[in-house]
């Protein structure tokens, strides 16, 4: 059977809200996050921190564009 | 026959959901009994156990403790000895048929349910929820507009300017427009015998990069060829998935048919991109090419990937993109960037696109492309999409540096009056932005919409054109934070809707995120958005201020005196040349790519 990860179209978002002191320390929770989630490589695609914690949505691509897309290798979309 | 059904508001509040669907099934003549809100379950089980009645209907929205409500209701129907008469039904926002199953519940209709199929469980009928289809029509963008020009003034400039521009070009030629005659004559070529002879002629056309890419599939990096199997996996998710109750974007008929852009670089990304897309209801795709294939002469052949920002505009590519959409879906191709541009719509045209994206004044000024070659490649391209009937779609350039409105808009009133009189349909698409020279000068200090309406009715009050605003809506106010930009897009629709555009093109929330490639959900969020803000506008309208009355009046005068300087330059190209189309103050500089490659017939 597939890995969930391999049936998603091409990038999964986390969107969440981090505690922390200052933005420094939330974009490196942040980053943390998605090597805890193991995610690898991800990217921070937009944080705010309000003074109490950060507002973060993270990304890490399952495929880009011109990979082999390995949801497509069916006979059958079931 | 008519069913007896006990309807009932389990709710301290809410209520409104089974009103609705009693009045639904009283209309299919059933009997029901609708119950105040807020009895207790004990009060419910005694009315239910005295009457006779085929159907309990719950309604209930979930909160804490309300599952073991729910639960205990339906023990004590078993109690009551009404469930061996009666099946029990819940309905609400947050049912789920597993919930409802596990609640005890016979059936459970959830916010996704749709009132036909509850009517439908009720009298026992089957409904089908597969394999739809869009069950829509295509779209004509252009077909009741008659291009007359109601400022006479302008219609004279532009009749004057472009009667002297295709009076230049008669005599001239380019690469660009010889090779479109010869891919033309390859595309009808029946065999490989007929067709080496022409490929010859082609490539002595091209640059390097595309004749080794074409002859010895030696291509730039990122590049390669999608393979059979990859083709074939394609054809079995676009055939073998269909989109499930289908979303119709536009409330009413009057509200604007919705595009997006499709350029990830892989056309299969494209295609599985678009197909989820068609589902929530987007009308149409503009297929982007990439940047570096404007500023070669010649185009690559093959359906190709492509691991960058643009897809590759072949003529396999198009195709593909074509046959993989509803056929109700409409496409367009941008030509209009870079050294082949008619041979790009004439691909478009045979590979059945829909329509064409050409700015002769934008292509060259900020594309990159030289003034004079796209001049005589625009005019083959415009002859080339009248042929194919593909109305072409003019996108504005003022998002780009700090060219003021008027000066793209006029730009856009040149190739409408070409258009016209090449026997094409253009289509006007003012940008709905906060460009540079509108933050500068402060136009949108006070709000959004009146500099935006402005545009809009600048031009109708000039020509009777279809109007497209792009590109995308909402440009340059966006940011990286996905509510912001779905909300932004949503208003720049609500706006677009109120002034009874014919189409615009929207963007994803992934507008602003320039580290990565679109992901479908950023697309979704947006057309999500843009549905729900459709359904809030509805007939009524987003009001511009006086504002925008004075502002379009600015508007006519400025693009009046702008195209009295272009008139007054012996061609279009000379104009554009001395900035009266864009300046280096503007930040708009005259291309260089093809310079030199204009010969005399």
């Amino acid at each position: 059977m597939d890995t969930a990860f391999e049936r998603i179209m091409d990038a999964i978002d986390i969107e969440t809200y981090i505690v922390c002191s200052d933005a420094n320390e939330g974009k490196k929770y942040a980053m943390q996050l998605g090597r805890e989630m193991n995610l690898g490589e991800i990217d921070i695609m937009y944080q705010e921190f309000d003074g109490y914690g950060i507002r973060v949505r993270l990304r890490k691509y399952i495929y880009k564009p011109g990979n082999n897309y390995t949801y497509l290798n069916k006979e059958k979309i079931s | 026959m008519p069913k007896r059904i006990l309807c009932v508001p389990f709710d301290p509040v809410h209520d409104v959901g089974i009103k609705i669907i009693r009045s639904e099934l009283d209309k299919h003549g059933h009997n029901t009994v609708l119950l105040s809100p807020d009895l207790t379950p004990e009060a419910v089980v005694k009315i239910a156990a005295e009457g006779e009645y085929d159907f309990i209907l719950v309604s209930r929205t979930l909160g804490y403790g309300v599952a073991e409500l729910l639960a205990r209701f339906v023990d004590l129907l078993d109690v009551a000895g009404v469930r061996e008469k009666s099946k029990v039904v819940i309905g609400g926002k947050p049912i789920t048929p597993e919930l409802a199953a596990e609640l005890g519940f016979d059936k459970g209709f959830g916010e996704h349910s749709t009132i036909d199929e509850v009517v439908a469980y009720i009298e026992g009928r089957e409904i089908s929820v597969t394999a739809t289809g869009l069950n829509r029509t295509k779209k004509d963008i252009a077909s009741k507009y008659d291009y007359e020009f109601k400022n006479k003034e302008i219609g004279r400039l532009l009749d004057s300017i472009t009667d002297k521009l295709l009076k230049w070009a008669e005599d001239k030629t380019s690469p660009g427009v010889e090779r479109a005659k010869i891919q033309a004559e390859i595309l009808a070529a029946g065999n490989d015998q007929q067709r080496k002879p022409l490929l010859d002629k082609y490539y002595a056309l091209c640059d390097d990069v595309i004749i080794n890419g074409n002859s010895k599939k030696v291509f730039t990096k990122g590049v390669r060829e999608v393979s059979e199997k990859e083709l074939h996996n394609l054809n079995n998710f676009v055939h073998d998935s269909h989109p499930i109750n289908p979303v119709k974007i536009q409330y009413n008929d009057g509200q604007p048919l919705l595009f997006k852009f499709l350029g990830s670089g892989c056309p299969l990304m494209d295609i599985m991109h678009a197909k989820v897309c068609e589902r929530y209801g987007i009308d149409g795709f503009l297929l982007i090419n990439p940047s570096w294939e404007a500023r070669y002469e010649g185009l690559l052949q093959g359906c190709l990937a492509h691991e960058n920002d643009g897809t590759i505009t072949s003529f396999e590519n198009i195709r593909l993109m074509k046959q993989s959409l509803d056929p109700s879906t409409l496409l367009t191709v941008r030509a209009h960037r870079g050294l082949n541009t008619p041979e790009t719509v004439l691909l478009a045209g045979e590979a059945g696109a829909n329509l064409a994206k050409i700015n002769l004044v934008y292509g060259s000024l900020g594309a990159g492309t030289d003034p004079v070659r796209l001049a005589v490649d625009g005019i083959e391209a415009i002859r080339l999409a009248a042929k194919y009937k593909m109305p072409f779609d003019i996108p504005g350039n003022d998002e780009l540096s700090g060219v003021p409105a008027w000066k793209s808009l006029a730009g856009l009133l040149i190739n409408v009056m070409l258009g016209v009189k090449l026997g094409a349909q253009p289509i006007l698409k003012p940008l709905f932005c906060y460009g540079p020279h509108i933050v500068i000068n402060g136009m949108m200090s006070q709000n959004f919409i009146d500099y935006n309406a402005a545009k809009i009715l600048a031009l109708k009050e000039i020509v009777n054109s279809p109007i497209w605003p792009g590109e995308p809506i909402a440009f340059m106010t966006q940011s990286e934070e996905r509510v912001q930009s779905a909300n932004a897009n949503s208003y720049h629709a609500s706006l677009a809707a109120s002034l009874n555009v014919d189409a615009i093109t929207v963007a994803s929330t992934d507008e602003a995120y320039s580290r990565g490639p679109i992901c479908i959900t950023s697309r979704i969020d947006t057309i999500r958005a843009i549905t729900d803000a459709f359904r809030f506008v509805g007939n009524a309208k987003f009001e511009p201020t006086t504002q925008a009355g004075l502002f379009t009046e600015e508007l006519i005068n400025k693009i009046t005196g702008t195209l009295r300087e272009v008139n007054s330059k012996p061609d279009l190209t000379e104009a554009i040349y001395k900035g009266c189309l864009g300046n280096k103050e503007d930040g708009a500089y005259p291309g260089t790519f093809g310079n030199g490659t204009v010969k005399t017939k």
